[in-house]
């Protein structure tokens, strides 16, 4: 007979110390190596990076062959409302109704069973349709189709660095008092910190990793071409916005906030990278940083 | 002139490695014989570095920024397009015209990481 390890998952928001939680529960069901099955008496609230993360955390513990199961019966009304109406419910075997509300869906991305051009088109029109284009803020098809490219770069990174052979993992809220717009790409892949100290074969701390990677035409990836602008297109969105962009990745966080970069090695690793994005929803935020120089294309 | 359709090549949405590869692929040989090439936006709405990195920046290992104004036009690229482009081109240039960037870079993160 196979054991059933059962787990609780607590309130979850987006802090460090919520960070430190997801990376604890995270660790006990790697370590229990059994059959899950996930309750949530003990959960007021999930934010995105959670849901993502939690939903991630299952596809693991299935691709080694274990079931997993969410007890959405012991959900507080409050969560299982978020859980339904960004279909993270629906998409693990519940049958509570489903439908947009103010949440961004639930969406898992398997490099392995998607074509990379339906890959693209998936993701972009995720970010256009069902993310930033759902009206909370008022922008031009033009500014939004801006801002959707750089918030593809988030993807490009998961889906070029990472190598998670599990999934991109992603899940989004609007918070209409606070006129936030959040947006949770979690992978479980190789992480930014190792894939640095193999590219740059030192080893460092993650902190340094992180400070490395956020320099405009730092990659790890040297085939083809110079690259390394993702990270610098999205740090001078946020900027622009008065936004948020804070990267875990395994032990290392990297925080872009009031034009202000922090980078700090943290007690906790998780497995691959989670960044979470928060945009302000005001226009004012929403601009063009400036029109392109004019002169010769090269 | 040869003229390349980006739309009618990847679709509206430029933003992989990938797609900007299938774009260097086919201006390459044109630029190599000094045949004039225009790459036509008309009905791309997004853009991203990626592409443009394999598209046009890695061009600037083989090719020189003048042969390549000389020899590459663009129409219908929207301003916010014009501008990945550019910063691109500008950090492809860098890197190809001056590597000693890079490795001043990489030798200034591992002095910071002794010192800690």
């Amino acid at each position: 007979m196979s054991i059933i390890k059962q787990f609780s998952i607590p309130t979850l928001n987006d802090t460090p110390i919520d960070f430190d939680k997801l990376c604890e529960l995270g660790d006990s069901v790697h370590d229990a190596n059994s059959d899950v099955i996930f309750t949530f008496s003990d959960c007021q609230f999930l934010r995105p990076n959670a849901i993502a993360f939690l939903g991630g955390m299952a596809r693991i513990v299935e691709s080694k062959g274990k079931t997993v199961k969410f007890d959405f019966d012991t959900a507080p009304d409050k969560v299982l409302t978020i859980l339904g109406h960004n279909g993270f419910a629906h998409q693990f075997g519940h049958s509570v109704f489903s439908g947009p509300g103010r949440s961004v869906p639930y969406r898992e991305d398997r490099t392995e069973l998607i074509k990379p051009a339906n890959l693209r088109d998936d993701v972009i029109d995720y970010l256009s349709n069902e993310w930033i284009g759902r009206g909370w803020v008022h922008i031009s098809p033009r500014l939004r189709n801006a801002i959707v490219g750089v918030v593809w770069e988030i993807y490009d990174n998961a889906f070029e660095h990472a190598n998670s052979s599990i999934g991109i993992f992603s899940c989004g809220q609007y918070f209409p008092r606070l006129r936030i717009l959040q947006l949770a790409v979690a992978d479980f892949g190789i992480g930014i910190p190792s894939n640095v100290i193999q590219y740059l074969r030192l080893h460092l701390p993650a902190e340094i990793c992180l400070r490395w990677a956020f320099q405009k035409g730092a990659s790890t990836k040297t085939q083809g071409t110079r690259r390394g602008l993702g990270l610098t297109f999205l740090k001078d969105f946020v900027n622009l916005n008065h936004g948020k962009l804070e990267i875990y990745s395994q032990n290392g966080y990297a925080l872009v906030h009031d034009g202000k970069e922090r980078f700090q090695n943290r007690k906790n690793s998780l497995q691959g990278t989670i960044v979470n994005l928060t945009l302000r929803c005001d226009e004012r935020y929403y601009y063009f940083a400036d029109e392109p120089p004019v002169g010769p294309l090269f | 002139m040869f003229k390349l359709k980006i739309a009618d090549l990847v679709g509206e949405h430029c933003v992989t490695s990938e797609d900007g590869q299938k774009v260097y692929d086919q201006i390459v040989p044109k630029l190599q014989s000094n045949e004039k090439v225009c790459l036509d936006f008309d009905g791309v709405s997004v853009f991203a570095s990626p592409f443009f990195n394999f598209a046009v920046g890695q061009l600037l290992k083989n090719f020189s920024p003048d042969k390549l104004n000389g020899l590459l036009h663009v129409d219908n690229l929207t301003p916010d397009g014009t501008s990945v482009w550019k910063r691109v081109v500008q950090n492809a240039k860098e890197y190809y015209q001056n590597p000693k960037v890079k490795k001043a870079f990489d030798t200034t993160i591992e002095k910071e990481a002794e010192e800690k």
